[in-house]
């Protein structure tokens, strides 16, 4: 894997591990993740809470010390060039983290500045990202004010700033109603069509088979199924010799051990 | 360095859309100044009371109200809050030198101090004092007030990184009691009894609070000015390096 493609790798992991240390010992949250994103891709990172999603995303996007291995984004080794790094990529994190005193418009300008744009630039930029996000309306409004689905895709536009290779969305529908979150895939679509690779972190299938060209299913800090969502179908099937296609739901139960025979079992027994 | 202005006035702004934060600020150290005057007032009276110099027990008892003003650590407070609320790690994840991040709030609670410092000044004016020292004086005073309240909220800003809780920063804030009231802040050192003495010596708010006294009721004194430099000289190299390591640190 040293020919010229692996040099153009978007994102490429090998044996990534994080420790957590905690008063009652350590947490081995990620614990050895090979992963290779290529340009352009939409990549879906599937996963239970709790199974170190967030954890990779922010170890890959330089907020987060990596215990071992090593990782590059966008060409850029994440330890040696951190400040590289982050001049190439977007960041929308699971928690949508804003200024809520500022307003949508003062928010995307100030990340301009921080992204080395002069102020008139800045303001170009931001009126840009807003019409993008369909937040021109309420664009001088505090973003205290906006809806949930508002606060996401203003974060999503604080992310393409800098008109990132390569985007990280840590579980950008968690907690919207669906009409936000068919927003949000659209605005993913739109985005990805310009070229930029998409990391995306996610708990819903629908999801990751809606946006993701492919995916990887991490469980209790390990990669436990890769592939186009298709193949992890067609994997199960032949292996289980399935009559019917199973759904990306059957993968992701097969895939992490939580089966819905256990659940019916379960509730069977206390029928019982 | 234009990333930490652009931060500061951030900052700023920030301030001034949450007034309600400001007026502990300002109320706090006003009420306990007034009150302070009505108690005392007459037990140290203008002459008869040497260490007041001609003047009122106001003007010895301003320099605790300017004191009290700058050690609120409200950009800790302010950091905290965005700790919790995610945008810092927007922030950490924007190519900017991750100091900048912690400078822009140091930046913008000196500037804050400024005006806060100023504006409790001219109420004291109104209550008397007169600054020996003159404009040069009040200027000087301004610079150490401001200088200590970006000290105090250099370390507020510590332990809101360590913590990462509001609850754990407020509750750090209360260290301005030991600071501020183990201090001559009543009467002059000499005066004091022994213990409260010896912990007055060991404060290093005291010596800041003796220059600030001195500036108001004599001019200047180089020795006592000294000090002071000396304390908030430390103060700063201090609390600036070590935030600058913590956010550098910041996992
Ligand atoms: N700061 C932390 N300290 C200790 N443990 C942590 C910390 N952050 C996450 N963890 C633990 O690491 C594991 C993975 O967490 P996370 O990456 O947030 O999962 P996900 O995003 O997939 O829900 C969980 O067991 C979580 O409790
Ligand atoms: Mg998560």
């Amino acid at each position: 894997m040293t020919g010229t493609k692996a040099a153009g790798a978007a994102i490429e992991a090998t044996g990534l591990v994080k420790s957590y240390k905690t008063k009652d010992g350590t947490v081995d949250a990620v614990r050895g993740i090979d992963l290779r994103v290529e340009p352009g891709e939409v990549f879906g990172f599937l996963g239970p809470n709790g199974a170190g999603k967030s954890t990779t995303v922010r170890m890959l996007t330089t907020l987060l010390s990596i215990t071992s291995g090593s990782a590059r984004v966008a060409g850029v080794d994440v330890a040696a060039d951190p400040s590289g790094v982050r001049h190439k990529i977007g960041v929308a994190l699971q928690e949508a983290g804003l200024d809520e005193r500022q307003s949508g418009r003062e928010l995307l300008t100030l990340q301009g500045r921080l992204f080395g744009l002069g102020p008139a630039d800045a303001a170009s930029r931001a009126q840009e990202l807003l019409e993008l996000v369909e937040l021109t309306e309420s664009a001088d409004r505090p973003s205290k004010s906006y809806s949930g689905g508002m606060k996401r895709r203003l974060d999503l536009a604080t992310a393409l700033v800098n008109r990132p290779d390569v985007l990280f969305l840590d579980e950008p529908t968690t907690g919207l109603d669906p009409a936000s979150r068919l927003v949000i895939w659209d605005e993913v679509r739109k985005i990805n069509a310009r070229g930029t690779t998409v990391f995306l972190t996610t708990q819903y299938l629908e999801e990751a088979d809606q946006l993701c060209g492919r995916l990887a299913i991490i469980d209790d800090g390990l990669i436990v199924r890769e592939g186009t969502p298709s193949e992890l179908k067609a994997e199960l099937r032949a292996r289980r010799s399935l009559d019917h296609d199973p759904t990306l739901d059957d993968v992701f139960l097969d895939a992490t051990g939580r089966t819905r025979e256990r659940q019916a079992g379960d509730v069977q027994e206390v029928q019982a | 360095m234009t990333e930490t202005l652009v931060l500061a006035k951030r900052a700023v702004i920030e301030g001034v859309r949450s007034m309600e934060s400001l007026m502990p600020v300002f109320f706090i150290p006003l009420f306990f100044f007034v009150v302070n005057i009505g108690q005392a007032g007459k037990i140290f009276p203008s002459e008869g009371t040497p260490f007041l110099e001609g003047q009122g027990y106001a003007a010895f008892s301003l320099p605790t109200a300017l004191l009290t003003a700058a050690s609120f650590g409200t950009a800790a407070l302010f950091l905290v809050e965005e700790i919790e609320g995610g945008y810092f790690d927007k922030l950490r994840a924007t190519p900017i030198p991750r100091y900048a991040i912690v400078m822009g709030r140091l930046l913008s609670e000196t500037l804050k101090n400024l005006l806060v410092t100023a504006v409790i000044v001219v109420v004291g004016m109104l209550f008397g004092v007169r600054i020996e020292s003159g404009p040069l004086g009040f200027v000087l005073l301004l610079a150490i007030m401001a200088t200590w309240a970006t000290v105090f909220s250099g370390f507020m800003q510590l332990i809101a990184m360590k913590s990462r809780s509001a609850a754990a920063t407020n509750s750090a804030s209360f260290i301005f009691f030991p600071l501020l009231f183990l201090t001559p802040n009543f009467v002059p050192r000499d005066q004091l009894t022994r213990p409260m003495e010896i912990a007055a010596s060991l404060n290093p708010v005291t010596y800041i609070m003796e220059a600030a006294r001195s500036l108001i009721l004599k001019g200047f004194e180089g020795d006592v000015l000294l000090k002071a430099g000396v304390v908030l000289a430390v103060g700063l190299v201090l609390a600036i390096s070590l935030n600058v390591r913590a956010i550098n640190n910041y996992d």
